[in-house]
């Protein structure tokens, strides 16, 4: 006799619940967050509708300063045109004083030019006076040395003619001295006339 | 199934970075202060600022005294009451007077006649409220425009311009570099007087006249410049 056989077993076909299992969840997933996407984008979309409206005042403001500062440029614009006109008057009027102001120094240094050279005239013309002074003083000085030794001469040819001795030795003297004297002061004369033929 | 995974990745992506977008900041407060500093600006004056103008400003007119003659010739101030001129203008210097460009007569005295060349540096007694040159320390170019200012004859003080023709040999002028040749009108009285660049600076120091051609030479600052470094200098000779 056969031993009896076991029964197979029995084949078990794969649960079907876990190969629909595994295709759901992506699904799922995929649901879940399309649902949280659409909830974050309701709420992005609330954020950004407060965003938009902060930049719909923000552009509101920057408008109204545009306009104000477009204002303010456009004050400043007339207010520089206004300075520059009165900066070119000025800068004319500087031009016209500066030239002034050289006419006048020019005139001072001519002045000063013609009070240089009066002064060096002066001083040549006082210097050749001077020379012409003292020549003047020695010829004079002359004249007297020349009467006395005419007296002197005089009172020894009278003594002479009277039988008195005459000593003719200090005669001679103040006759040499006198010519010297008077040959130096007809020197100086010489000199100041030559000195003044210069000037003219 | 992956792909679905994906679109709905990116798709958080996309929302989160747009839910990152800032608020606008908020708008500065333009406020009219600096626009109306712009009210209190203490403008540049035109008339300070000119290089012409300037130029007159540092030019003096010189007047000597000398042993024999009288003279005028023209010079310009350097820093520390230094003023340029030609040797030739004050040689031996009686007294010295300078005239500025508004009418104030100043005494100086000469400090020292340069050896070989015709420049002379002569002291201010006071030099308060001068303005001064400035020296350029690089040589000038054939070609460069240049401004000459000077007292001709005497005269009220002209500005002339002008080129750079060239460079000349200084042996036969006693000049130990070369010298400047210069179309600017030149005549007597200028001597002394500075030759200025486009700028202002000092180039060069006028001293003579070629009659020939009718150009005028200047010494090179390079060569004052040399001179202020110390080169050696003589005293002026007395009468």
């Amino acid at each position: 006799m056969d031993e009896p056989s076991l029964p197979a077993p029995p084949t078990v076909p794969p649960p079907a619940y876990d190969a629909r299992t595994r295709r759901r969840w992506p699904w799922i997933v995929t649901v879940i967050l399309l649902v949280a996407s659409t909830a974050v984008a309701a709420g992005i979309a609330v954020d950004q509708r407060q965003v938009a409206a902060e930049w719909r005042d923000s552009a509101e403001d920057l408008a109204g300063q545009r306009d104000d500062a477009l204002g303010r440029v456009e004050a400043l614009q007339t207010q520089l045109d206004e300075i520059a006109t009165m900066l070119a008057t000025s800068e004319g009027d500087v031009t016209r004083l500066e030239d002034r102001i050289r006419e006048l120094a020019d005139e001072k240094a001519q002045a000063e030019d013609t009070a240089t050279t009066v002064q060096v005239e002066r001083d040549v013309l006082a210097q050749v006076s001077n020379r012409i002074a003292s020549a003047i003083d020695a010829l004079d000085e002359c004249v007297d040395r020349m009467f006395a030794l005419h007296a002197t001469t005089v009172e020894a040819f009278n003594r002479a003619a009277a039988g008195d001795p005459v000593d003719v030795d200090p005669l001679n003297a103040q006759a040499q001295a006198t010519t010297t004297f008077c040959n130096d002061a007809r020197s100086a004369a010489a000199g100041a006339a030559a000195a003044a033929s210069q000037i003219q | 199934m992956k792909h679905h995974l994906r679109i709905t990745a990116a798709l958080g992506v996309i929302v989160i970075a747009v839910a990152c977008v800032p608020p606008p900041e908020p708008v500065p407060d333009a406020s009219a202060g600096e626009l109306e500093e712009l009210e209190d600006l203490d403008l540049p004056s035109p008339a300070a600022t000119s290089v012409m103008r300037r130029a007159q400003e540092i030019t003096v007119r010189i007047r000597t005294l000398g042993c024999r003659q009288f003279g005028v010739g023209s010079g310009f101030v350097l820093p520390g009451g230094i003023v340029v001129t030609n040797r030739h203008v004050v040689d031996e210097p009686r007294e010295v007077t300078l005239n500025t460009w508004d009418g104030r007569s100043l005494d100086a005295e000469v400090r020292g006649l340069a050896v070989s060349s015709d420049l002379a540096m002569l002291r201010l007694a006071d030099d308060a409220g001068l303005p001064v040159a400035e020296l350029r320390e690089t040589p000038v170019e054939v070609g460069e425009p240049i401004i000459v200012v000077g007292y001709p004859g005497g005269g009220p003080a002209t500005v002339v311009t002008g080129t750079v023709l060239g460079h000349v040999s200084g042996e036969l002028l006693d000049e130990a570099t070369e010298v400047l040749r210069i179309d600017a009108e030149i005549r007597q009285g200028n001597s002394g007087g500075p030759v200025l660049d486009q700028q202002g600076r000092v180039v060069g120091v006028v001293f003579a006249l070629e009659v020939g051609r009718g150009t005028g030479l200047a010494v090179p600052a390079t060569t004052l410049i040399s001179y202020l470094e110390g080169a050696p200098m003589a005293e002026p000779a007395g009468c």
